[in-house]
C-alpha cells in the first residue's frame, strides 16, 4: 500500500499511512458514519438512470485522500492548457477558415460528420473566441506512473460539486492532517466560474446578470446545478423560466422581466432550443438561439463543442497541438484506434476481446464494450454494429488505470482502480482547479469509474511546493 | 520569483488583408537567471504555427494567413521563474574604462560596438556621452550614470515617437518611449565603447501605487557588458537595475532585432493595434 510497483513508498504518503494505521475500527467506522450523514443531510446526491432500485444515491465516498506532490501537478496544469488552448483554437478554426483541414491535418468527414458538429455555428463570432469555457478532462495514470488523457469532456462536464464536498467533508473528518499536509485550497471555483462567466458579457460597462439553466429537477446533476447556482449567487432556472423576445433573453421574476447577458447552460445543445434543434424539446427556450447567434446573449459552453468531445476528434488531438501551437503534446493521448480507416476496422473487428471499443459520442460509460469481460454474444453485437456505422465507433487497449488504497468492505484497505478529471475554466486567464474529481472503481478488479456504473469519489489534494 | 504573463495583440484591419505573415518573438529564453516553465502562442485565426532560431538564440515563430480576414490576435502565455542576476550589496564595479579593449575582438560583444538600424554613432553623439561620463573610470558607474541622465532629463510620452524612431532623434528631441530611451542608451554606451544591446521583455510592477512607467505593454531596455560579471541589465524608463521583477523576451542590436510581432499584409485597409499586458505573481 502506498507504495510504487517496486514497493517503494511514496515520501507524501508517508504521514497518511500513518494517520490511518493509527486508526481503530471504531474510530474508522465514527468517520465514515459523520461524513455519510453530512452527504444525506446536505442532499449531495445523483440519479442512476435506467434503474429501479430508487433513483436518488449518495454518491459513495473513500475516506483515503489521493496525494498529488507540485511536481506532477505542474506537469499537469501545464498539458491542460496546452490541450484546451489546442481545442479552442481548433473549434474556431473549424466554424471559420478551416485551415487545419486544407492542411490536410484533420479529414473534413470527421468533423462535419460528427453528430455534434453545428453547421448553424460557422462563420459565427462566439464573445471572447472562446468555445470551451469550463471543461472537465479525466486523466490516469499508466503503469509507468504517466498521465494519459482519456477524453476531453467540453460540453457539459459534470462533478465538481462533488470535488468541493469532499473537500469540506475531509476538512471536518482529518482536521489534522489536513493542516499537516498544506493542501491547496479548491473553494474559490465558484468565485472562478463566476468571473469566467462574467468575462463574456455583452453587455460592456454594466453588472453581467448571469443564469444558470438546468434540464430540471430529473437531472442526474441536479444537485450540482443548485450547489454551483447557490454558490456563484446567480439564478437557477429551467427553460421555461426564460423567454426571448426580439433577439433578447430575459428571465421571469417576480418583479418583472430581466434581461439575461449570460448563461451557463447545463443542458445539452440538442435541447437548447426548439425551434432550431430538437423540435420536441421541451427543456429549452424556443428563440434563445437567434439571440445569441445575434451576439445578445453569451452561452457557456458555446454551441457547437461537441465535436471536440467526438471519440473520434480526440485522435487528433496531438496533431492540432502540433499545428496551432507548434508544439509537442505535454500529456499524451491513450492509443486510439478509429473504426472508419480500414486497417484500423480490421485489427478492431479481429482483436475485439482485447480492447475497449467506445462510441465516439456517449459518455457517463454507456454504449461500451470492455472487451476481456465480454461474452461472445456482446462482441457479436458489438462488431455488427461497427461494420453498419464505422464513423461512430473507437477502440483502445485496455490501460490498467493506477490503483489507489481505498477502504473496502470489512475495512480492509485495498487498491482500487483510479481515475482523475480536473476542472478547466478558460476566461480572462485559464484556471486550473488544483487537483480535481478523483473517480474510484469500488468493484473489485473493475476498471469502470463512472460514477452511474458504481463508482464512487476521493478528494484529491495537490501540495504546496 | 514565479510570474505570470500574458500578452495580447489584436490587429483590426479597416478592409480585409490577405497574405498576412508574421514573425514572433515572444518565447522567453530559459537561462541561469529565468527559467521558463511553460509559454503558450496561439493565433487567431487558426493557423499553422512554426519556429526557428534566429542569429541572437532568439526564438523566432511564424505563421502565415493567406486568406481574407479581417482581425488578427496573437496571444502569448507565459509562466516563468526568475532569479535576481545582481548582488545589490556588491554591484559590479571594478571594469575600468581602460580595460575595454578586450570587448572589441570578444565574439559575444563585437556586434554590440557596431552601428545598426537604429542605433548610430556620431561625434555629436560621443561629445554628449563624455559630458555625461564625467569624471568616471569605471564601465558600470558610467552606464548607471547615463541610465540616469536619461531617466531624470527625458521625458516620457507616447505619441511623440513611433517605432522607426531613430536614436540619434531621441537624443535631439529627449521624449520618447520605452523603445527610444533603450535605444539613446545604447548609442550613448556604445559611443564611449561599451557593449550595450537593447532587451525586449517585460516586468512585473511591485510598487504599490503601480508607479513604473511601460508595464501595459511589452518593455524594453539595455544590457551593458561588464567583463568578469557579465551582461548586467538596466532600465533607463524607471531607472533601474533589472532585478527578478524583469521577463526577458528577446536580445539584439536594436527593436529591429527583437520586435515582439512584425509582419506584412497585401490589401490596403489601415491596421489598427491594440496591445494588453498582464504579469502577475504567482508565489
Amino acid at each position: 500500500m502506498f507504495a510504487n510497483a517496486d514497493g517503494r513508498h511514496f515520501d507524501h504518503y508517508q504521514t497518511l499511512h500513518e494517520r490511518f494505521e493509527s486508526l481503530g475500527a471504531t474510530e474508522l467506522d465514527e468517520k465514515r458514519r459523520l461524513v455519510e450523514n453530512g452527504f444525506l443531510e446536505q442532499g449531495i446526491t445523483f440519479t442512476v438512470y435506467g434503474d429501479d432500485q430508487g433513483t436518488e444515491r449518495i454518491f459513495p465516498f473513500d475516506l483515503i485522500p489521493r496525494i498529488i506532490p507540485d511536481h506532477e501537478w505542474q506537469l499537469i496544469e501545464k498539458g491542460l492548457t496546452q490541450r484546451i488552448l489546442a481545442l479552442n483554437l481548433f473549434l474556431h478554426d473549424i466554424y471559420h477558415e478551416r485551415n487545419i483541414i486544407k492542411d490536410g491535418l484533420v479529414p473534413e468527414d470527421v468533423v462535419v460528420g460528427a453528430a455534434h458538429y453545428r453547421p448553424e455555428m460557422v462563420g459565427v463570432d462566439v464573445p471572447q473566441d472562446i468555445y470551451i469555457h469550463i471543461c472537465g478532462t479525466d486523466l490516469i495514470r499508466n503503469g509507468e506512473g504517466r498521465y494519459l488523457v482519456l477524453e476531453d469532456n467540453g460540453r457539459c462536464p459534470s462533478g465538481v460539486s462533488y470535488l468541493l464536498e469532499n473537500r469540506e467533508a475531509m476538512k471536518r473528518a482529518f482536521p489534522g492532517m489536513y493542516r499537516q499536509y498544506r493542501v491547496r485550497p479548491v473553494d474559490n471555483y465558484p468565485e472562478l466560474l463566476l468571473k469566467t462567466l462574467q468575462n463574456l458579457c455583452p453587455r460592456p460597462g454594466q453588472t453581467p446578470v448571469c443564469a444558470l439553466l438546468t434540464p430540471g429537477v430529473y437531472n442526474s446533476a441536479y444537485f450540482e446545478h443548485t450547489f454551483l447556482a447557490r454558490k456563484m449567487g446567480i439564478e437557477i432556472v429551467e427553460g421555461s423560466d426564460l423567454i426571448a423576445i426580439d433577439g433578447y433573453v430575459y428571465m421571469r421574476t417576480t418583479k418583472g422581466l430581466v434581461q439575461v447577458d449570460v448563461i451557463y447552460r447545463r443542458l445539452d445543445d440538442d435541447f437548447l432550443d426548439p425551434t432550431v434543434f430538437r423540435e420536441d424539446s421541451v427543456l429549452g427556450v424556443p428563440g434563445i438561439i437567434d439571440a445569441y447567434l445575434r451576439g445578445n446573449v453569451a452561452l457557456a459552453n458555446a454551441v457547437g463543442t461537441g465535436v471536440a468531445d467526438d471519440k473520434v476528434t480526440y485522435a487528433f488531438v496531438p496533431d492540432m497541438i502540433r499545428y496551432y501551437l507548434d508544439q509537442d503534446p505535454i500529456l499524451e493521448n491513450v492509443p486510439t484506434y478509429l473504426a472508419w480507416r480500414e486497417d484500423d476496422r480490421k485489427f478492431i473487428l479481429e482483436n475485439l476481446e482485447k480492447l475497449v471499443v467506445k462510441a465516439a459520442n456517449e459518455s457517463g460509460g454507456y454504449g461500451m464494450l470492455m472487451g476481456p469481460t465480454s461474452t461472445s454474444k456482446e462482441r457479436e453485437e458489438f462488431a455488427a454494429k461497427i461494420r453498419r456505422n464505422p464513423r461512430n465507433f473507437i477502440a483502445q487497449p485496455v490501460v490498467s488505470l493506477s490503483r489507489h488504497p481505498t477502504i473496502c468492505d470489512e475495512r480492509q484497505i485495498e487498491g482500487r482502480h483510479v481515475d482523475l478529471r480536473p476542472f478547466i475554466l478558460y476566461g480572462k486567464n485559464i484556471e486550473i482547479i488544483p487537483g480535481g474529481l478523483t473517480r474510484v472503481a469500488l468493484r473489485k478488479g473493475s476498471l469502470v469509474v463512472n460514477s452511474s456504473q458504481g463508482g464512487g469519489s476521493k478528494d484529491t489534494w495537490v501540495l504546496y511546493r | 520569483m514565479r510570474l505570470r504573463l500574458h500578452h495580447r495583440t489584436e490587429y483590426r484591419y479597416s478592409e480585409p488583408v490577405s497574405n498576412n505573415a508574421n514573425e514572433l518573438r515572444l518565447q522567453p529564453p530559459t537561462t541561469l537567471w529565468q527559467s521558463c516553465e511553460s509559454s503558450f502562442i496561439s493565433v487567431l485565426p487558426g493557423v499553422r504555427l512554426s519556429h526557428y532560431e534566429d542569429l541572437n538564440v532568439n526564438v523566432v515563430h511564424y505563421f502565415e494567413i493567406s486568406q481574407p480576414h479581417s482581425r488578427l490576435v496573437i496571444d502569448s502565455r507565459v509562466t516563468v521563474n526568475t532569479k535576481c542576476k545582481v548582488n545589490f550589496d556588491r554591484l559590479p564595479y571594478g571594469f575600468l574604462h581602460r580595460d575595454l579593449d578586450c570587448c572589441r575582438t570578444m565574439e559575444d560583444c563585437h556586434p554590440f560596438l557596431q552601428n545598426s538600424y537604429h542605433v548610430e554613432v556620431t561625434p555629436e553623439i560621443w561629445r554628449y556621452a563624455l559630458d555625461i561620463k564625467g569624471e568616471s573610470e569605471d564601465v558600470f558607474q558610467t552606464s548607471y550614470a547615463i541610465m540616469e541622465h536619461i531617466y531624470k532629463n527625458y521625458q516620457y510620452q507616447s505619441g511623440a515617437t513611433n517605432v522607426s524612431t531613430h536614436a540619434s532623434e531621441v537624443l535631439e528631441g529627449r521624449k520618447g518611449v520605452c523603445q527610444d530611451f533603450a535605444h539613446a542608451m545604447v548609442a550613448l554606451c556604445r559611443s564611449l565603447s561599451i557593449p550595450a544591446r537593447y532587451v525586449s521583455g517585460y516586468f512585473f510592477d511591485a510598487t504599490r501605487d503601480h508607479s513604473l512607467r511601460g508595464s501595459e505593454a511589452s518593455h524594453a531596455w539595455v544590457e551593458v557588458y561588464i567583463d568578469n560579471f557579465g551582461w548586467v541589465g538596466l532600465d533607463p524608463t524607471n531607472n533601474k537595475v533589472v532585478d527578478d521583477t524583469y521577463i526577458i523576451l528577446a536580445r539584439g542590436r536594436d527593436y529591429r532585432d527583437v520586435a515582439p510581432v512584425i509582419g506584412a499584409y497585401y490589401g490596403a485597409g489601415k491596421s489598427a493595434m491594440n496591445v494588453n499586458v498582464d504579469v502577475q505573481r504567482l508565489d
